[in-house]
């Protein structure tokens, strides 16, 4: 069986701005990954190449075939991206958001038919946001946005899951409601899963294997009680922290020193 | 689940085309003068033929092709470059056709082209001289627009908008250098009108408005996308190069036509889609035909309003369209606002 | 203008008009004029080595191509025109900027405003300038001289029945010459009836189906360019018009008859001569 997700000396740019120096990075399927980093460390850099947004120098194989090789339409129903933050500029309900992952199914000159309308309803099903179907997106409250963004990845029925810190404007309950969903939707479908994560705690939490990048470079890879120790966080963010692993999971917290 | 369906896309465009059939049937009989409609169809020879067929068909067809035309290239702007403000006026091709027609006005005013050899009879050259201008300035702008291989939206709309000011000032240098009369005369023409009494040059922007139509309508799955911003539509399978390629292209050969006969006739890019938008929904496999028939419905009978309002003056079709659809669109914004996304 | 706002200036121009006289003791040496009308009417009176000053379009008589010019007619120069020290500017009521006509009065030049709205104008204001300049006797030559051109063309067409008449001064679109023009007065001097005189513009844009419900008889095109041969094809289309299906469609290439001034009896002939030639036939003959 082949990897999901396979990059070898990984190198991009924007100008003159280096962002990845040689990056190699290999995740099965069905493997859920956390991408940690400060800010400009290339999380979303490296996210955008797995989705196409962008191309670096070296090999990034999707599937087991090099990513340019794919037809962007190929490409979409491979993987699919839940961006940080939407842009919406014309009144689009949630519904027809959703049934826009099925673009790269149908064809270009025709109306979804039943097997598009039946995908979407079950990607709204499964991140509960069927109630909100006749809304328009520009209503929604942030949390029922980010919803509805991962149920529109879902409907593309894509193997890959890429998510650029999918939480980030999001309060506690749906933080967790997120990162639940993440957690149901690898266990259950078998999705895999590769998210830039912000918050260090949640990442250990849900997220069995964990990548700290710094400074264009993966600093550490492996199950989060390797990955997060004081010493990594102190080299990659320049941040002082107390680690400990409290409850019967054991699974390390990160205290900031005031 | 309501979503678009083939139900709801046959019965808008059904309704709006016997609407639009309707309108131009009505419009074709309206105006300033009234004609004896048995006597108008019994001799074609009489007068009221000459006012039915020759001063008022051609123009309501007219307006109806270029009323559509600039409603559906102001709906895939403010699509593509995502700003609800986009209108066919600023993409810079409009300033172009006008220099272009200008220019030709000045320097030969009396060049007759003859169409078909000279079978068709003879038309003026001046829509030619300013089609002319709308295909350099597509040139211009594309090149400047064009960054790492691909169109970017916040230059085009830049350059457009530059390049059409620039346009304006040589216009108006070269409306005090020629006379009075003739500075008038440009004027008016630059204001804008539905006049026109040839068939063929209704049948040349027919074409390429339904031309233009027809491309810009097969993108308007891939156009939904791309109201999502670039990386989102490129991530959901769309090429968005190409697509942002060819609407460019699409609605610049359109505008570059409609400019060329009619003049700057401005509103109604602007506003029918968002009325549209408002009433039909935001996918665009139904909102560019809806917008369609919507604007040229629209056009048609500000033309009317045009001629009859003052008559016999006939005033500017742009005063009509600015006039009744601005305030019936702020009483819709008012009413179906949140709607829009703020 | 609104009517009142005329009068006003009008009467303001009179009482100018009046001053300009008390001190007539010193006429103008320097005359900057503000419309080619005024520029022809004074090289007409034969002073037309006064004017330091003329307006872009003034192009009649050709001496006129060589004076200064201060701008165009709706925009004077005020720095221009101040920049020539003159004892006298004149412009045309209606025409000519009042705002900056009352600026130019602020820095302390003389400005005389003329109606010149119809032939009684005309003739009012070609006797005042005479005056104005100290030469009496030239303005009221000249106004006889019109006005015994205008009878004459008065008398040759008298008779003659009254020929609907198009003049437009533009064709993408067409515009045409309406009432409240010193046109629609030309035209019923030489015995047409303008089709566009009931309209309130002096020029409006009128639609193709207005032109063939009122079926003018003679259509001129002024100030256009336009060859005749050209003007008959534009118009093909319009069969049922007589003045199309008689190809009575005239160019009339020099802008005389758009300019409201000593030609006016001149224009007048030959816009007569065109609605009705057969009134012009013999040598002394008329209809």
């Amino acid at each position: 069986m082949s990897a999901a997700i396979e990059i070898e000396n990984l190198f991009f740019a924007y100008g003159a701005r280096r962002v990845l120096e040689g990056v190699s990075l290999a995740i099965a399927k069905g493997e859920m990954v956390g991408v940690l980093g400060p800010n400009g460390s290339g999380k979303t850099t490296l996210l955008k190449i797995l989705s196409g947004v962008l191309a670096g120098v070296g090999e990034v194989k999707l599937d087991g075939q090099p990513i340019r090789s794919y037809a962007r339409r190929e490409l979409a129903r491979l993987a699919a991206v839940v961006p940080q933050e939407s842009e919406i500029h014309f009144p689009f309900t949630a519904a027809e958001i959703v049934l826009m992952a099925r673009a790269s199914h149908h064809g270009r000159l025709e109306l979804e038919g039943a097997a598009d309308l039946d995908a979407a309803r079950r990607a709204m099903a499964a991140t509960e946001t069927a109630s909100l179907a006749d809304r328009y997106l520009h209503e929604l409250s942030g949390g029922e946005k980010q919803r509805v963004m991962i149920a529109r990845a879902l409907a593309q029925e894509a193997a890959i899951l890429l998510l650029d810190e999918p939480a980030a404007f999001l309060d506690l309950k749906h933080q967790k409601g997120v990162f639940d969903l993440m957690r149901r939707l690898n266990g259950e479908r078998g999705l895999t899963i590769v998210a830039a994560l912000h918050d260090l705690n949640l990442a250990a939490l849900y997220f069995p294997r964990l990548v700290l990048l710094g400074a264009g470079k993966i600093f550490r890879d492996g199950p989060p009680e390797d990955v997060l120790t004081e010493a990594n966080i102190r080299a990659v963010y320049g941040v002082e922290v107390r680690v400990e692993r409290p409850g019967p999971e054991r699974r390390p917290h990160v205290f900031v020193r005031a | 689940m309501k979503v678009l369906d083939h139900r709801k896309m046959l019965a808008v465009n059904v309704a709006l085309l016997v609407l639009l059939l309707l309108t131009v049937l009505a419009c074709s009989l309206l105006g300033p003068v009234g004609i004896d409609l048995k006597r108008a169809l019994g001799d074609l020879f009489s007068p009221d033929a000459e006012i039915l067929f020759r001063a008022r068909l051609p123009r309501v067809l007219l307006g109806a092709a270029i009323g559509g035309g600039m409603a559906a290239c102001g709906v895939v702007l403010q699509a593509m470059l995502r700003n609800p403000l986009a209108c066919p006026q600023m993409l810079g091709v409009s300033g172009g056709a006008s220099l272009g027609g200008i220019l030709g006005m000045i320097f030969f005013p009396n060049w007759l082209l003859p169409v078909a050899g000279g079978l068709l009879g003879e038309i003026s050259w001046v829509p030619l001289a300013a089609f002319l201008g709308a295909l350099s300035s597509m040139a211009l702008v594309y090149r400047f627009s064009l960054f790492h291989g691909r169109l970017h939206a916040y230059h085009l709309l830049l350059t457009g908008v530059i390049f059409n000011s620039f346009v304006a000032a040589l216009i108006m240098f070269l409306n005090s250098i020629v006379d009075f009369y003739q500075a008038q005369g440009l004027l008016f023409w630059l204001m804008g009108s539905l006049s026109t009494r040839a068939y063929t040059t209704v049948a040349f922007i027919f074409a390429y408005v339904a031309a233009g139509f027809l491309w810009l309508w097969s993108q308007g799955l891939r156009l939904n996308l791309i109201t999502l911003g670039g990386e989102a539509a490129l991530q959901l399978g769309v090429e968005v190069a190409s697509v942002e390629r060819q609407v460019f292209v699409a609605s610049s050969l359109m505008i570059g036509a409609m400019v060329s006969v009619s003049g700057m006739i401005g509103f109604v890019g602007l506003m029918i889609p968002h009325v549209m938008r408002l009433i039909v929904g935001s996918d665009h496999r139904l909102l560019l035909p809806a917008s369609f028939l919507a604007g040229a419905i629209f056009l048609c009978w500000a033309d009317t309003l045009a001629r009859v309002l003052l008559a016999p003056a006939e005033l500017p079709v742009g005063i009509v369209t600015a006039f009744f659809g601005g305030p019936f669109f702020l009483f819709l914004l008012y009413r179906e606002g949140r709607k829009m996304p703020v | 203008m609104k009517p009142r706002q005329r009068l006003f200036v009008f009467a303001a121009s009179f009482l100018l008009l009046a001053s300009a006289r008390l001190d007539a003791d010193a006429p103008p040496r320097k005359i900057v004029s503000l419309a080619p009308s005024v520029t022809e009417t004074i090289f007409a009176l034969g002073y037309g080595d006064r004017l330091v000053g003329v307006t872009t379009y003034c192009d009649y008589p050709p001496e006129a191509k060589m004076i200064a010019k201060i701008g165009d007619f709706m925009n004077p120069s005020l720095e221009a025109v101040a920049a020539k020290r003159p004892d006298l500017v004149i412009g045309v009521v209606g025409a000519t900027d009042v705002v900056k006509a009352r600026e130019m009065e602020r820095l302390g030049l003389k400005v005389v405003l003329l109606p010149l709205q119809n032939l009684d104008d005309i003739l009012k204001s070609v006797r005042a300038l005479g005056g104005m300049i100290g030469d009496p006797g030239a303005g009221k030559t000249l106004a006889e001289k019109i006005r015994v051109q205008v009878d004459g063309v008065k008398n040759r067409v008298r008779l003659a029945p009254r020929r609907k008449v198009l003049l437009i001064v533009g064709y993408q679109p067409v515009i045409a010459a309406g009432g409240k023009n010193f046109i629609d007065e030309l035209i019923t001097l030489a015995g047409g009836a303008n089709i566009a005189g009931g309209a309130a513009q002096p020029w409006l844009n009128l639609p193709d189906e207005y032109i063939v419900a009122k079926a003018p008889e003679v259509i001129i095109e002024a100030g256009m360019g336009s060859e005749r041969e050209k003007a008959n094809k534009r118009w093909s289309d319009l069969a049922s018009v007589p003045a199309v299906r008689d190809g009575r469609i005239y160019p009339y290439p020099s802008d005389k008859i758009l300019r409201p001034g000593p030609r006016f009896g001149e224009a007048l002939g030959e816009l007569a001569r065109l609605i009705h030639p057969e009134c012009f036939a013999g040598k002394r003959g008329g209809c």
